[in-house]
């Protein structure tokens, strides 16, 4: 028994060992679970690339709608009038933290600061039809993910086209569908997603979301009719934007 | 990744000399090939397969009038069930009968607003400005007048009240937090941090700061403060002050088939004594939906709802 410490040494390799081997043969995901949170914030979304999102006659039409009824009042920002949900990508660029968690088993959850909003994402389940989803459209749609590696692939349709892509009434279809590819670089978080929208947009297009890992903060409760958040001054972009609002230069 | 064929020989080399250490590897290969839970034993699976939650009434399956059995059930879904012992709940007025919309239509009756019962022990328990409240609201509910719940008007619930509503109630469990994710219209989240203290100044906020922990394998206890006072405790609205203190057990009882959910409310600026109640949860099988409070949620028979959440302008 005198070289007892050096075998329970080499058991404990072997059992490490297994182990690994069990999770990665188990299952291939990354881990995306945490709290993450963006550093900058644009109301007008940001094309992969540079230049504005690829619009098509009737898309240029819509967004001119949009952005006139935004401005005279006719049309209401519901999301930031009685805190409905943003949908998608708006729900990804906002100035608020966000957690992802990856449990139970079978499962994405993002759960959103910003009006507690939900994103339920089962995982290796069909995406669903557009004809099935038609009557029953969803402000953040519906969503299916995968795991490519440590890449985290959600498709999303299923959208009410009621809801904008940005803050300044950029529109899309209730045909839309947007693919995003999730995965951790570092201590922050990058999604990518992928718009396709022929209805509205001449070809397929992409924005990308950064986020920084804040597991350090507590996400905290909020409602549309809170006299006070988050303090949300320090991200980037965010005083720009209230004051181009404040300023009518938002639409 | 592949196990190279030299380390494995060198491996057993090692194992093969100590017959205690051999045992102990075995045992924890064995743990590691079956994926068996370790630590995790001795905690409750309040967290569930996706889709599946716990949800307080079994409304709206039933096609028939229910049977005597089924009638007390119905009654009691409506409210909260006395605690084991010590004060129960603000319940409703014998006179003034509570049906919800459900368990109207399962006993054949009209749905009604909630009056609350003021002659009973619940309500001695309070202090006079709660029971001035308290009559006011039952003279506007007679009057028809504001009867929907702050629930019902998209209302962040706070605690005890989140426990009111019948709908399913989803669960995420983390080494360090669980989530409660209230299904229905007004989705609500609320968080309880794990086997940590409380703040010594926590921001009073809606859900409050709620810290936890597990107690016998089957018990997640939650305790709750820093509460604002802008919601009610129950659906009578009955208020508060923000030095409400909450103690919630949440029980899997049933062999897994049910949550039994109690806990007590203390609040020396509104009650003489601490009170409690109980709100059985049922799992049921209940995929997540989306469902949006808010939106045509309009007070269409100018019954003097509250608004739904509104911002004064926009956040940002």
């Amino acid at each position: 028994m005198k070289d007892f410490p050096r075998r329970v040494r080499a058991c404990a390799g072997l059992v490490g060992l297994l182990s690994v081997l069990s999770a990665s043969a188990g299952r291939a995901e990354g881990d995306i679970s945490g709290i993450w949170w963006g550093a900058t914030y644009s109301p007008k979304i940001l094309v992969a690339g540079g230049g504005d999102p690829p619009l098509n006659a009737a898309g240029k039409a819509q967004y001119a709608t949009n952005q006139a009824g935004l401005k005279n009042g006719t049309i209401v920002d519901k999301p930031r009038k009685v805190c409905s949900p943003d949908g998608v990508p708006r729900v990804l660029e906002t100035p608020y933290p966000f957690e992802i968690f990856q449990v139970p088993k079978g499962q994405i959850t993002m759960v959103h600061e910003l009006n507690h909003q939900l994103r339920v994402i089962p995982l290796d389940k069909p995406l669903r039809k557009y004809e099935e989803l038609a009557l029953f459209e969803n402000y953040n749609g519906y969503s299916v993910g995968h795991w490519e590696g440590d890449t985290l692939v959600v498709q999303s349709n299923g959208f009410k086209d009621d809801t904008f892509l940005d803050s300044t009434g950029l529109p899309h279809s209730d045909e839309m569908v947007t693919t995003e590819r999730i995965r951790k670089i570092g201590n922050q978080l990058e999604d990518v997603i992928t718009i396709h929208d022929s209805k509205l947009y001449a070809r397929d297009w992409q924005a990308r979301f950064v986020y920084n890992q804040r597991n350090d903060i507590r996400i905290e409760d909020y409602s549309c009719n809170d006299p006070t958040h988050r303090d949300i001054s320090r991200v980037k972009g965010v005083n720009e934007a209230r004051a181009a609002r404040a300023q009518g230069r938002l639409y | 990744m592949r196990i190279r064929r030299h380390k494995l020989i060198q491996v057993s080399r090692h194992l093969r000399g100590g017959f205690l250490a051999g045992i102990l590897c075995s045992v924890a290969v064995v743990a590691v090939a079956a994926d068996l839970p370790k630590a995790n034993n001795a905690v409750p699976a309040l967290m569930q397969e996706p889709g599946v939650a716990w949800r307080a009434y079994q409304f709206g399956g039933r096609t028939r009038p229910p049977s005597p059995a089924e009638v007390p059930y119905d009654r009691t879904a409506n409210e909260w069930g006395a605690p084991e012992s010590g004060i129960g709940p603000i319940t409703a007025d014998p006179a003034h009968p509570f049906y919800n919309n459900a368990v109207a239509a399962d006993l054949g009756v009209s749905s009604t607003y909630r009056v609350a019962d003021l002659g009973n022990e619940a309500a001695k328990n309070l202090m006079p400005w709660a029971v001035d409240a308290l009559k006011k609201q039952n003279a506007l509910t007679l009057a028809n007048r504001n009867g929907e719940t702050r629930q019902a008007r998209c209302w962040e619930t706070g605690v005890p009240d989140i426990h009111e509503a019948p709908w399913e109630m989803y669960f995420i469990q983390t080494p360090k937090e669980v989530v409660m994710i209230l299904g229905g219209p007004g989705q609500q989240v609320r968080r309880v941090y794990l086997n940590v203290p409380h703040s010594k100044n926590p921001k009073l906020t809606w859900f409050g700061e709620s810290v936890g922990h597990y107690e016998g394998g089957d018990t997640l206890v939650v305790d709750t403060i820093g509460l604002n006072d802008r919601t009610f405790v129950d659906g009578y609205r009955t208020p508060h002050t923000t030095q409400l203190h909450v103690v919630e057990r949440f029980k899997i009882t049933n062999g897994g088939k049910t949550l039994d959910v109690s806990f007590t409310a203390d609040d020396p600026g509104t009650f003489y004594k601490p009170w409690g109640a109980r709100r059985p949860r049922d799992k049921v099988v209940a995929p997540y939906e989306e469902e949006v409070c808010q939106l045509n949620n309009d007070d269409i028979f100018n019954q003097g709802f509250d608004p739904v959440p509104t911002a004064d302008h926009p956040d940002f």
